[in-house]
């Protein structure tokens, strides 16, 4: 039998607006790397990283999507397959943050409704040009019961933390497998239980 | 009778001695009569002595007997005239003697006023004598006053004539006196004082030409950039005029300076004079920054004092240490142009005066000397460049310096320094700099690369198009018809590579100016410096991002269609390279730009790179697999890694529509090539040791995905099955198996236009020994024993037909 490398696969996405640093964030996850030219992102992209939660290897895919307009109807189509989505604003573009309620739509309206959900406000290191204040994200994360972080790609800031936040999250809603039970593709099955959990 | 005579004879000598003997009682003093009475009595005739002596005596008695009767009365007469003067005197004395005290009583004021006048007379003899040797001697003082005052005033050269004088003529006639004795020890310390004084100047004026000389050759090299100014404007001739001035003004000073140390010039206070010319006039160059009148003064001195040789050694000694200090570069030469220019400054400024000094002395120096000098500066300044000059990296700097090299060699040219090895030199800094030009634009390259966008250049009004298409030779016309906004096909570096190729071509001509170059040879070097930044500096840019660990299949993609453009481009720098150089590209031995092999380098290094990282993403997919090989369950559809692969493929290849047809078909094929090999590996490897046929099916449900992938036209262009045909391979080994049709396979083995053409029977046997050990561990199952004996037969049968298919076709 072939030997699987890891025990659990979750599918992550990050969507946001073009230009508040989703594929800087995934990066700094998954590489540790840093570029400071914008590149845009064309379509969809994926990077893999395994990471050890309660003596679990679990493998995390997280897509990274082109937050362009005219790419919607491809990126949308991966919202279905998501276990756990990242919302990403930037604190220093207010209308990147007022997006935030129509990609709350768009997962309302293409994710499962089990999905786990949590809200990013990234370039918190750049405060001196900071036009979102941390209340304010705070307080939309309160009314969607979901959980925030200020992070920043650039100086490294919470990234970790929030990848492996949401991954707990997932994690913690998983059915408990029993000992040498058939291994199951979790994404192939629906019957993952639908409760969502409250943040404060 | 012979003793009668005998006797006779002996008697009278005795006589005669007798008689001898009493004239010298006679005559001899009382004093020395003993030794002659001692005679007398040696002898023995004593007593005739006596005798005889009697006689005398009785004579002599007889004699003044009668002359004392013959003068009795005149005696008694004499003796009362006697008495008579004797009571005259008497009266006499007391009258003189009266006379004299009244004399003495009224002559004592006389006698005073005698003695004074007396010693007046006295004085007026020494005071005659002493003016008489004073008028000797004043000339000699005068002159050592005059000495001394030319000493103190430092006019050492009248001061030597004026020892010389003092010496020679003054001295010798009043020699005997101590003072001049000190004067004439004095004299050969004078003259060394006045040796060592003026060495002293020298010195002082060797610190001054040294200090000096930054600023003399800074003067020299404005002189000469004016000049050459003036010769890009006019002809020739004022070059020469201006040299010829400047060699005049010089001779005008030698005669000057000459007539000052003239005695003539001395006498009649000339000096002053000649000072006063001096300041009136302007004097260019060396003249305003040092005064040369202390080596022309040393010189003349050294020469009275025929020392001349050992201030020429002395002179050029120093001037050979100066020249060795002038000639070591600061250790920190190479970070500034100002440390270039100093160091020129200090070398021109020293030859500068030695080329003064070689006109306006006689001998002092030579021709020979000067260019024994020159010949070890030339050498020496030429590896100080090459050493500092390989330590710069900033291609301005280089650029700077070779123009300050150039200065530096016509400035010395124009004294007469032969300059040619340094021309040569500087074609080795040439290729220097195009090598820090190429470090240069390598950096450059380098961020313009990183800082792009790698998306199409959007414009959104008439002005910015225009704007990139003058910056870019890029003519569509059908994009020129589009309305705003619209994009160039091409991202931000396009343009700006293609200036910066032009500005590094600009930057290769700027050295060559003032070279003396042929235009033939610049136009070759600006063109093997363009082909080493194509074909060196930007394909190792441009190949640097391309394998960055973190290229995305955006930045690719991009960089195919910018290299396409570029290339293109290439013939426009041809044209570029032609109109600056005025060289035709037809002419005999030109270089050719090879640009357009570099901008194909990395287009297929961009190609080869996407189609490695789409292998790689579906490589990290296939990690996903999770593959039940021992499931009895039969599935209703694909996978969902394999899923998600092909829903990823579809979309990649959806949204890179501007990717070049031919690149989309090849990344697409090499995709299904690579995912159909990995999927035939994963079947086939070892780890899997047993697999049911249902895992087949399953297995077969995701090859089944592939193919409608293969078969849904990803990318246009391909022929209708040819996309599908990567999965080949496995279509048939999965229809062998599941359909288990080895009659037919083993039937047409060989065949040309068999069904199973393209499985290999070792694979088919690999895979049949997977199932076979899966049908032995069922045999614990009752019900079924006798069917899967019955199978297990007939794989084995198969088996064993199948080696015998691979021994036959081995052998």
């Amino acid at each position: 039998m072939a030997k699987k490398t890891y025990d659990l696969l979750f599918k992550l996405l990050l969507i946001g607006d073009s230009g508040v640093g989703k594929t800087c964030v995934l990066f700094r996850f998954s590489d540790d790397a840093f570029n400071t030219t914008f590149i845009s992102t064309i379509g969809i992209d994926f990077k893999i990283k395994t990471v050890e939660l309660q003596g679990k290897k679990i493998k995390l895919q997280i897509w990274d999507t082109a937050g362009q307009e005219r790419f919607h109807t491809i990126t949308t189509s991966y919202y279905r397959g998501a276990m756990g989505i990242m919302l990403v604003y930037d604190i220093t573009n207010g209308k990147s943050f007022e997006n935030i309620s129509k990609w709350l739509r768009n997962i309302d309206e293409h994710a499962n409704e089990d999905v786990e959900r949590m809200l990013l406000g990234n370039k918190c290191d750049m405060d001196d040009k900071r036009v979102v204040p941390k209340g304010k994200g705070e307080q939309i994360a309160r009314e969607h019961g979901i959980r925030f972080f200020e992070t920043s790609a650039k100086a490294n800031i919470n990234i970790e933390k929030a990848f492996l936040t949401l991954a707990e999250d997932i994690l913690r809603k998983t059915p408990v497998k029993e000992p040498n039970s058939e291994n199951v593709d979790i994404s192939s099955g629906g019957g993952v239980t639908g409760w969502k959990s409250k943040c404060c | 009778m012979e003793r009668g005579k005998m006797a006779e004879a002996e008697s009278l000598e005795t006589a005669a001695e007798h008689e001898r003997i009493l004239r010298e009682i006679e005559s001899t003093d009382t004093a020395c009569i003993g030794p002659t009475l001692r005679s007398v009595y040696d002898g023995e005739e004593h007593g005739r002595f006596m005798e005889k002596l009697e006689t005398r005596i009785r004579n002599h008695d007889r004699e003044i007997e009668k002359m004392c009767n013959f003068h009795y009365q005149g005696f008694v007469d004499s003796i009362t005239e006697l008495l008579k003067v004797r009571g005259e005197a008497q009266k006499l004395k007391n009258q003189v003697t009266d006379t004299n005290r009244k004399l003495q009583h009224e002559g004592k004021e006389l006698v005073i006023a005698m003695e004074e006048l007396k010693q007046c007379r006295l004085q007026q003899r020494n005071i005659s004598a002493t003016v008489d040797k004073l008028m000797l001697c004043l000339p000699v003082l005068e002159m050592y006053s005059k000495l001394r005052d030319q000493m103190k005033t430092k006019r050492h050269y009248p001061a030597l004539k004026t020892l010389e004088h003092l010496e020679h003529t003054y001295l010798p006639q009043v020699s005997h006196y101590r003072f001049c004795k000190v004067m004439v020890d004095n004299i050969p310390k004078l003259r060394e004082e006045i040796k060592d004084v003026s060495m002293s100047d020298l010195k002082d004026f060797l610190e001054s030409i040294r200090k000096h000389s930054d600023k003399i050759g800074e003067t020299a090299m404005k002189q000469a950039q004016q000049q050459r100014n003036l010769d890009n404007i006019v002809l020739q001739q004022p070059r020469i005029g201006s040299k010829r001035k400047s060699k005049k003004d010089a001779y005008i000073i030698f005669d000057t300076e000459i007539e000052s140390t003239s005695p003539k010039s001395e006498q009649d206070s000339g000096i002053l004079d000649v000072e006063d010319e001096e300041d009136d006039e302007e004097v260019p160059g060396a003249q305003d920054l040092v005064d040369f009148s202390p080596v022309y003064r040393c010189l003349h001195i050294y020469s009275v004092l025929g020392a001349r040789e050992t201030f020429e050694n002395y002179y050029r000694k120093q001037r050979r240490k100066q020249a060795r200090l002038v000639l070591q570069p600061p250790s920190n030469m190479h970070e500034t142009l100002d440390g270039y220019r100093k160091y020129f400054n200090q070398i021109v400024g020293f030859f500068v005066v030695e080329d003064h000094i070689l006109h306006t002395t006689q001998g002092l120096v030579n021709r020979a000397y000067i260019d024994e000098l020159w010949e070890m500066a030339l050498s020496k300044t030429i590896a100080a460049l090459r050493t500092h000059s390989s330590y710069c990296s900033d291609p301005n700097l280089v650029l700077d310096l070779k123009n300050l090299i150039v200065l530096f060699a016509d400035t010395l040219q124009v004294y007469g320094f032969p300059v040619n090895q340094l021309f040569d030199m500087l074609l080795e800094i040439r290729d220097q700099y195009s090598e820090t030009l190429l470090k240069k634009w390598a950096g450059i390259f380098r961020n313009i690369l990183d800082s792009d966008n790698y998306s199409p250049i959007p414009v959104t009004s008439e002005e910015m198009y225009k704007k990139v298409v003058g910056q870019f030779p890029f003519q569509d016309i059908e994009l020129e018809k589009q309305p705003f906004p619209k994009k160039f096909p091409f991202s931000e570096f396009v343009p700006k590579v293609y200036n910066q190729i032009k500005e590094f071509i600009y930057a290769c001509l700027k050295f060559s100016e003032d070279l003396h170059l042929s235009s033939t040879e610049v136009d070759d070097m600006i063109r093997k410096s363009t082909n080493l930044l194509l074909t060196r500096t930007l394909s190792n840019s441009l190949q640097n991002v391309i394998k960055r660990k973190n290229i995305g299949l955006t930045e690719l993609v991009q960089i195919i269609i910018n290299t396409t453009h570029l290339e293109k481009s290439c013939k426009y720098l041809e044209e570029f390279i032609t109109n600056i150089t005025n060289v035709l590209p037809e002419t005999v031995h030109t270089t050719k730009l090879y640009g357009t092999t570099t901008f194909k380098d990395a287009r297929h290094a961009a190609e080869e790179e996407i189609y490695t990282n789409l292998n790689q993403k579906i490589d990290q997919f296939l990690q996903l697999a999770d593959y039940d090989w021992m499931t009895g369950d039969l599935g209703n559809k694909a996978s969902d890694y394999l899923v998600d692969l092909i829903a990823f493929l579809r979309s990649t290849f959806a949204v890179f529509t501007h990717l070049p047809g031919k690149v989309a078909q090849t990344a697409c094929m090499s995709a299904c090539k690579h995912l159909a090999t990995s999927l035939m590996q994963l079947l086939l490897e070892a780890e899997v040791r047993q697999l049911t046929l249902g895992a087949l099916q399953q297995f077969n449900l995701d090859v089944r995905e592939c193919e409608q992938f293969a078969r849904s036209g990803p990318v246009p262009g391909f022929q209708e099955d040819t996309l599908q045909l990567a999965f080949i391979d496995l279509r048939q080994l999965l229809d062998l198996f599941i359909q288990w049709d080895w009659s037919t396979y083993l039937a047409d083995y060989g065949q040309p236009n068999c069904k199973y053409l393209r499985v290999n029977p070792v694979t088919a046997l690999t895979l049949l020994e997977k199932m076979k050990d899966t049908s032995r561990k069922n045999n614990m199952f009752a019900q079924f024993r006798k069917n899967e004996r019955d199978k297990q037969k007939l794989i084995d049968t198969v088996a064993k037909q199948l080696r015998g298919l691979i021994s036959s076709h081995h052998s």
